[in-house]
Parts: structure tokens; C-alpha cells; sequence
């Protein structure tokens, strides 16, 4: 099966948040690109964020926030490093008169490293609540706050950023485990060299009467991962008998002196303690940070405002219904000039009926009791040769019935102009009527319908009745 | 030739073809208009999916000289049956040029070009026999062929329509363009599917399209109208002060700008659900979102989509919401109580639930010296129910709105409230909302189960 799940940097996200801040694209567009890619999800999302990022004309913020970010990792880091092998150097310090304290370094090299790295587990299951309460614990949350006050922090907007507080953790909790790195790589570094340099003794002092066996046995547990492969760094009861040190005294009791030379064997259980707690183990939490920051920028790019909908878009087809053609609009005048009387004349040399039937026609000459000459259907299914000759026959004053919701028609017009070029015919009244459930009345309406069109032909010997 | 169906939309002046194509292709910027002849050429309106085109609707230019084109024909057709489409194409071309038959020539070209008839005619009006002309010349040009009555007014004709159409067409259906809904729309393209065998497939492609691209409406409908309801209800207005304390005026200024800020999401939300159903064109009459009426307990709170009194109070109950409204008013807004009960404004079950508490002004970053005020999230108990009886009013009347219809939208002030306090609806929303409140910590379940209780109401008004 295809993995369409790309792995989307920190910057690729910046640079994604950004982007659809000022550009989405239209779904005809996304869909147009998606359709072009063989990749799909978040892939096709990467690609089609590098082929639109061009449109983000400003600096971009990751840029600004990587360069922050860079700059701020690489000085804590280094100067936690150096801070790592002074620390180091400090505790491995030794005059001559006093040996080291393996519980000391003990707690610095395996203690501290286990504590924090405890404080980092405890804060991914507690949420952002536990989280915020573990970075207090850590000397970088007080560092970063300093840092902010540096101009160049000032430079970047944090509250304008787009993720969420759990992936400020992941961010955080994956510095944690570098800057720790460098820290006991510091201190790693400095017992080699001490090692090396000087001829140190180590011995182990306690308040508490801890009992040599007892002491082996935990030394013994912390020595598991590697005394099979690495026996001689593992501290023999007799070598903690004899470097056991007691602070009362001034000076080394006899038994330590006698086997002075033995003393100087702690150093490589501290090297193996602090290359396996301090060092490999802190690499395997960073790796279990770093997957979890992916995880995470996963869900976060998803959340991002517009990916659901682009995401959708590039997996909907496009359906377009519009027209390519634009629309040829025609002018529409909202008001007639041409008014409408609402009187019939007393007699009418002709009564004609455009598009009714001859038993309607009768019904509406009784209706209205209209006193016409001659009376004749026309329109309709008559021919053209039908509606000329009676055309020939007007004469006088002409009544046209018209049906009013029906639009006058270029065929009633050319019929109307006909009538009215004729010498003959002294005066033309058309006459549009409702339907009969209407009682024959025109609506106002399909009034105005027939005024607008009959303003159009300009005849003095024309008028409109509205009854 | 394309071998995509093709229909044209024809018929007399005025009977509604523009509103038929409008509505079918959802297009509200067709010219539509009862002056005849608006409709100067045809258009075609294609089915496109990812640039393929499923079948095209024409619109055309009523028929203006009818009985000339037939005379004509009549003159020139002594033929067979199978050749009369010949000498409709004749007629076509001989024309072309012709100003006096332009509009026959628009209409009858998409035909001979081997598109459907669609004849449309307004059967709210009676029969004519002149009709018969123009049905004869459709049955020269030989197409398939449909009727559709359009009921534009009030009277009903249609059995009389019906007897004669039939006589020429092979299917008559009704399709009301300005009442028509999805399914509606979605039976007429059935029947067109019938009118030939070779256009079976593609129509059916085409229901399964539209029938996709309706219930992506809806869905991104649900989810414009979640996002707003997240952002307004979790929005926090934040203001700088110059002195230790608020004036009354920074006080006035921050309200103002804050109601600005839900006022203009809310037109926001509104412009995108419109974008979504293809009706940004329209113009609405509308009550303005009055918040100062929100918490009162009055009929105005049910007017404008809110919840009664008597229904917030079974709804807040229903869910143990009654707790935390006092937990929240004891909190953060006892001087509002207070206020409430030493004023009299409402009773004191109202107070209890935080209906006055509209506004919570707090002051911030004293210590460090940057002060600033705050508003918000709005803590009322009502709120929540006018935005969301607001929108889906809104989206819900936009959705069904034909796009054939023109005029305004009238969202006028209605009671809005029996769909959201059903049964499990409101004990949900009552739940939901007190969470939507905290847009940081909100999870996507609550999103999630949010969106499917909308989406249930909202499917439910359409």
C-alpha cells in the first residue's frame, strides 16, 4: 500500500501555516493540481504547499523563528556543554588530601539524568498542565526567559505562531533531551580527560550507614546493562570496602592508603554509569521526543485552518454548472410613458380576437357588450394568408383583443404593425384580458408587460384599454 | 459531435425557462424577467466534473414568430417524416443571418445539434391552440422530447396541459423552478435520463454528482457554522488601559469593539454559507443580531432564536448544567448578580443562570505593569442559542432557496426554537456548548459529536 503520509518538517509547517494564511487556492484550482500528482494527502499537501509558496511575498516566519530557534540551541548548547565539563572538572577536583566522592558524581552523571528524564515521561502523560509545571524544574525554562529580553527574540510575534501549547511541550521536552545531552557529554568528556590527566582516588562517603553489600548491590543493578561485555567496570565488593571514606580524621585511614592503587578502578563504572544513563539513554529519549514531535506536527498540520478543506478538495472531483458564455442582458425598463384607458368606445367598426377561439370570442363580445361590425379570431392556428385578408378588410376603429399573460409576441407585433399601416383603419385599441376565473380582468403586472411593449411601436393611432 | 446529452430548454415567451435553467445548473446570476425576450441567446449551462462535461442544459430565446417558421416549414416540407428535421436545419441556415427569426435560429440550433427537448409551458395558465405551432415544430426537428409544467401562478391548469402536451411529448412532468428542492430536482433529471437510451448512464452519473455535491453543501455548511459557533463563543476581546483602572468609557469603547467582533464573524459565517450554496448575490431583510436583548427574559429572547426562559431552564437542569452556571457566576461574576438582583431587571432564577452576565470586564497584568482589559468568552447561558438559531435559520433558508428565485431573502425575526429543544438535541447542545467554550482544550470529539448533532438539526429544517 502507497504511504501518502509525508513527514512534514517544522519549517514545512511554518511555511504551510503561513501560506494559508494568505492563500488557499480554489477548489477548481486544488482539484485541478491534485489531479496533476501522483502522491495523494499529505504528500500532495507538501507539494502543492512548495508550488504556492512563491506567494507569500513577505519574509517568511520560519525563517525568523528556525533562526531564533537555531541560534538559541546552538548558544544553550554550547554553554551547556562547557557548563557539563566544568562541572566535571569542579567535581572530579582533586588536592591530594581528599579523594572524590563517587556518590557525588554518582548523583550528577546517573541521578540528575534519571530524575530528568523521569520529569520528561511524567510530563507527556500529565498534559499541558503537568508539562508547564515540569519546565519549572528545568534551568532552560528561566534561560529561554531571559533569551526573550535579547532583540532578536523581540523580533518574533510567539503569540502570532500557529501551534498549540502540547507541541510548545514537544519542542521543548526535545531540547530538553539535547541540552542534557551536551550537558553530560560536558561532564563525560571531563572525566575522560581527568582521567587521562591526573591520577584521581575515588572513594564514597555517605551520612547514612550504608552498609558496603548493600551499596555493591545497587551498584551492581546500575552496572547490569553492560557487565557481561564489560566486567572490570563493575565495582567489586572489595573495591568498595576499601574506598569506603570517612570525612572524620585528617587524613586517609591506612586501609585506603594500602591500596591506593586500586582506588583509581571507580572511573570506569563512572564512565560506563554516565556513557549509558547520562549519554545513550538520554539519545533514546530524544529519539521517543523527536518521534513524538512528528506525531504530533502530524495532528498539528492536520488542525492547521484550510488543510481539512484543501485535503477535501484535493480528494473532491470539481463540479461546475455555471455558463462560459457570458450573459447578453437585456435592458429592462421599469417604467412605461404609455398609459392605459380604461373605457371601451361605443361602437367598433371590428372586433378581433389575437390567439382565442371563435366560441371564446362570442362569450367576450357578451361580457363586455361590445358593439362591433365585424368580429374575427385571429392568431392561432390561422394562416398567415387567413390574417391577411382580413387584415385587408378593416377599416374604421379596431378593437384587438389580446390574452394579457401572454406576452405580445413578434408575431402579434408584426400582425398589430400590419393593421396599423393600413389607411384605413382610423384608431386601433388593444385590449389585453385576464382569464376567465379572473373574470377577464388584466393583472397589473401583465399590464405593464404590454404597455413596455407596446410603447415600442409609436403610433398615434393606437391605445391601450386596461379593464 | 460531443456525445455528452444535451438538452435545450424551450417553449413561449415568458414561461419560465431561465428559472428552469437556473434552477437546475444553480446558477443565481441567470437574467431572469417577466418582459419578454430576456433571454436574447442561448446559453449553455454544462454539468462539468473535474472538466468533463456530463450533460448540458441550453437556455434559449422564447419563440417570437412561431406561425412564420411553421408556414415556412409547411412550404418548403413536402417530405417524409425522417426528413423533416432536414428541413428544419434548412430553415436554420437559411436564417442564420436573419434578424426577423433570430431567436427561432438560437433555439432550434442546440435541437438539430442533437439535444433534448425540454418544453416548458405555465400551467397556471389555460391551454392554448396556439401552443400546437411551436409543438408541431419541435416534433419536425425529430429530438427527444419532454414538457414540463411550471405552476408560475396560482390557478392550475394542468390536467388540461397535461392532454394536450401529451399528445406530442413523450413524458409531461411538473417542476415548479422557484419551490424546487434537491430531490426534486434530482426526479426531473431522472425522467430526462428515460428520454433516450444513450443518456441513461451519463444522467445517472450526473444524480450521483449532484447527490455528492449536496451532501458536500451540507457538510461544509456544518462545518462554517461550527467554526463560527467555536470562534464567538470562545472569543476573548482584549484591550490595553491607561490607568489602574477601567474608565467607564475604555469599559464602553472594549463592549462596543467586542459585539463589532461578533457581529462581524457572524457576517463572515453568513457571506460562507452563501458562497457554499451558490447564492452570494443575495440580498437579505434581516433584524441585526441585538445582543443587548439576549439575556432578558422576555418573548423578544425566543424571537430572536434564543431559548425561552422556561426552555433554558429545563434544558440547564436536563444536563446538570445548573451547577456550573453557578460555579461560573460565583467565580467571575457576583458584582453582575448582585447588579441583577439590587436592580430588579430580571428575576432571580434568571440571575441564577447568568443571563445578564453578558459582559465580564477583567483586568489583567498589574503586576507587571502592562494593563489591560478583557471580555469574554460570553458566559450567558442563552447566547449560545441565539447565535446558533440565527444560523441555522439562515443557512437552512439559503440552502433550500432556489436559484431560480429572485428578491430578497426574508430572515425577518420568527420563533426558531421547537428543532433545537428536542428530547436529546437540547440536553447535547446544553452539554456541547458549555465546552465549546474553551476553544484551547477542545478536542476533536467534542467537535466531532458538536458537528453530528448540528448536522442532525440542520438536515432535519431542510
Amino acid at each position: 500500500m502507497k504511504n501518502n503520509t509525508a513527514n512534514f518538517s517544522f519549517k514545512s509547517y511554518l511555511d504551510l501555516a503561513q501560506l494559508l494564511t494568505k492563500y488557499r487556492g480554489t477548489h477548481e484550482e486544488n482539484r485541478a493540481f491534485a489531479l496533476s500528482q501522483k502522491e495523494k494527502g499529505l504528500k500532495l499537501l507538501s507539494l502543492w504547499k512548495d508550488k504556492n509558496l512563491h506567494r507569500v511575498l513577505d519574509e517568511l516566519d520560519s525563517f525568523k523563528y528556525l533562526h531564533y530557534l537555531t541560534l538559541f540551541t546552538s548558544l544553550f548548547g554550547f554553554t551547556l556543554l562547557l557548563l557539563g565539563f566544568f562541572t566535571g572538572v569542579a567535581l572530579l577536583s582533586y588536592s591530594g588530601s581528599q579523594p572524590v566522592n563517587v556518590i557525588y558524581l554518582l548523583l550528577v552523571m546517573v541521578g540528575f539524568p534519571l530524575f530528568s528524564m523521569l520529569l520528561s515521561l511524567l510530563s507527556l502523560f500529565t498534559g499541558n498542565i503537568g508539562a508547564k509545571i515540569f519546565s519549572h524544574f528545568s534551568p532552560l525554562y528561566y534561560l529561554e526567559k531571559v533569551i526573550n529580553f535579547f532583540p532578536f527574540a523581540k523580533q518574533i510575534d510567539f503569540s502570532a505562531l500557529p501551534f498549540s501549547s502540547t507541541l510548545s511541550k514537544w519542542i521543548f521536552l526535545k531540547r530538553l533531551q539535547l541540552f542534557s545531552f551536551l550537558f553530560a557529554l560536558g561532564l563525560f568528556l571531563a572525566l575522560v580527560l581527568t582521567v587521562v590527566s591526573k591520577d584521581i582516588a575515588f572513594a564514597w562517603s555517605s551520612t547514612l550507614a550504608i552498609d558496603p553489600v548493600a551499596f555493591q548491590h545497587v551498584l551492581s543493578f546500575l552496572a547490569s546493562p553492560w557487565q557481561n561485555f564489560f566486567p572490570s567496570a563493575v565495582p567489586s565488593l572489595e573495591l568498595i570496602e576499601v574506598s569506603h571514606y570517612f570525612r572524620l580524621g585528617d587524613k586517609l585511614d591506612a586501609n585506603m592508603v594500602q591500596n591506593a592503587d586500586k582506588l583509581g578502578a571507580w572511573w570506569k563504572f563512572l564512565a560506563m554509569a554516565t556513557l549509558t544513563y547520562a549519554l545513550l539513554l538520554r539519545l533514546v529519549f530524544w529519539f521517543m521526543m523527536k518521534l513524538g514531535f512528528n506525531q504530533q506536527l502530524k495532528k498539528e498540520v492536520l488542525r492547521l485552518e484550510g488543510v481539512k478543506r484543501l485535503l477535501k478538495e484535493f480528494s473532491t472531483p470539481f463540479v461546475s454548472t455555471a455558463s462560459h458564455k457570458p450573459e447578453q442582458h437585456l435592458e429592462i425598463k421599469n417604467e412605461s410613458t404609455f398609459l392605459a384607458t380604461d373605457m371601451f368606445s361605443d361602437k367598433y367598426a371590428s372586433l378581433l380576437a389575437w390567439n382565442y377561439a371563435e366560441k371564446t370570442l362570442r362569450l367576450l363580445q357578451d361580457t363586455n357588450k361590445i358593439t362591433a361590425t365585424k368580429s374575427y379570431v385571429v392568431g392561432g392556428k390561422n394562416s398567415f394568408a387567413q390574417d391577411k385578408a382580413i387584415v385587408d378588410g378593416l377599416e374604421g376603429k379596431v378593437l384587438i383583443y389580446v390574452k394579457a399573460w401572454e406576452p405580445p409576441t413578434m408575431d402579434f407585433m408584426d400582425f398589430l404593425a400590419e393593421v396599423l399601416a393600413k389607411d384605413s383603419v382610423n384608431a386601433v385599441e388593444v385590449c389585453p384580458l385576464g382569464t376567465a376565473n379572473e373574470n377577464y380582468s388584466s393583472n397589473a403586472s401583465d399590464m405593464k408587460m404590454w404597455l413596455q411593449k407596446l410603447e415600442t411601436i409609436h403610433s398615434d393611432k393606437l391605445e391601450v384599454i386596461d379593464v | 459531435m460531443s456525445n455528452y446529452p444535451k438538452f435545450a430548454v424551450v417553449g413561449h415567451p415568458n414561461k419560465g425557462k431561465s428559472s428552469i435553467v437556473a434552477s437546475l445548473s444553480l446558477d443565481s446570476s441567470i437574467q431572469i424577467g417577466n418582459t419578454p425576450g430576456t433571454t436574447q441567446v442561448k446559453r449553455g449551462f454544462p454539468l462539468k466534473v473535474d472538466g468533463e462535461i456530463i450533460y448540458e442544459l441550453f437556455d434559449t430565446p422564447g419563440f417570437q414568430r412561431a406561425r412564420r417558421v411553421f408556414g415556412w416549414l409547411q412550404e418548403h416540407g413536402d417530405v417524409p417524416a425522417d426528413k423533416r428535421a432536414d428541413v428544419v436545419s434548412e430553415f436554420v441556415f437559411k436564417h442564420k443571418e436573419n434578424e426577423q427569426f433570430r431567436d427561432e435560429v438560437e433555439l432550434l440550433e442546440p435541437i438539430l445539434n442533437g439535444a433534448g427537448i425540454i418544453y416548458v409551458v405555465d400551467a397556471s395558465k389555460p391551454y392554448g391552440a396556439e401552443y400546437e405551432i411551436e409543438m408541431e415544430i419541435l416534433r419536425w426537428c425529430g429530438q427527444p422530447s419532454m414538457a414540463i409544467l411550471n405552476l408560475i401562478g396560482e390557478e392550475d391548469y394542468r390536467e388540461d396541459w397535461t392532454r394536450a402536451l401529451g399528445q406530442y411529448f413523450r413524458m409531461v412532468r411538473t417542476y415548479n423552478p422557484m419551490t424546487a428542492r434537491h430531490n426534486e430536482h434530482i426526479e426531473l433529471l431522472e425522467s430526462m435520463a428515460q428520454l433516450k437510451e444513450e443518456w441513461t448512464k451519463p444522467i445517472k452519473k450526473a444524480i450521483i454528482v449532484l447527490d455528492e455535491l449536496y451532501d458536500k453543501k451540507v457538510d461544509e455548511s456544518i462545518d462554517t457554522l461550527v467554526n463560527y459557533m467555536v470562534e464567538v463563543l470562545s472569543l476573548v476581546h482584549k484591550q490595553k488601559i491607561k490607568k489602574e483602572e477601567v474608565s467607564p468609557e475604555e469599559k464602553e469603547e472594549a463592549k462596543l469593539d467586542y459585539r463589532k467582533k461578533i457581529l462581524q464573524l457572524e457576517k463572515k459565517e453568513r457571506q460562507s454559507i452563501e458562497k457554499i450554496w451558490n447564492h452570494s448575490e443575495i440580498e437579505k431583510n434581516e433584524a441585526t443580531l441585538a445582543l443587548e436583548r439576549v439575556g432578558l427574559f422576555s418573548k423578544e429572547s425566543a424571537s430572536i432564536f434564543g431559548l425561552t426562559q422556561k426552555e433554558l431552564i429545563v434544558s440547564s437542569v436536563a444536563t446538570g448544567a445548573t451547577a456550573g452556571a453557578t460555579i461560573d457566576l460565583l467565580a467571575v461574576g457576583h458584582t453582575m448578580l448582585l447588579g441583577a438582583l439590587v436592580g430588579g431587571v430580571v428575576g432571580g432564577v434568571g440571575a441564577m443562570f447568568g443571563f445578564d452576565n453578558l459582559y465580564e470586564v477583567k483586568v489583567l497584568g498589574k503586576s507587571l505593569g502592562r494593563r489591560e482589559l478583557t471580555i469574554g468568552p460570553m458566559q450567558n447561558l442563552n447566547f449560545p442559542y441565539v447565535l446558533l438559531g440565527r444560523s441555522l435559520y439562515h443557512a437552512s433558508m439559503v440552502a433550500k432557496r432556489s436559484h431560480a428565485v429572485r428578491g430578497n431573502l426574508d430572515l425577518e425575526e420568527s420563533t426558531f426554537t421547537q428543532e433545537l429543544m428536542e428530547g436529546e438535541n437540547r440536553k447535547g447542545l446544553e452539554k456541547l456548548h458549555l465546552k465549546l467554550r474553551k476553544a484551547d482544550e477542545l478536542e476533536e470529539e467534542v467537535l466531532e459529536a458538536y458537528k453530528k448533532l448540528i448536522k442532525k438539526i440542520f438536515l432535519k429544517l431542510l
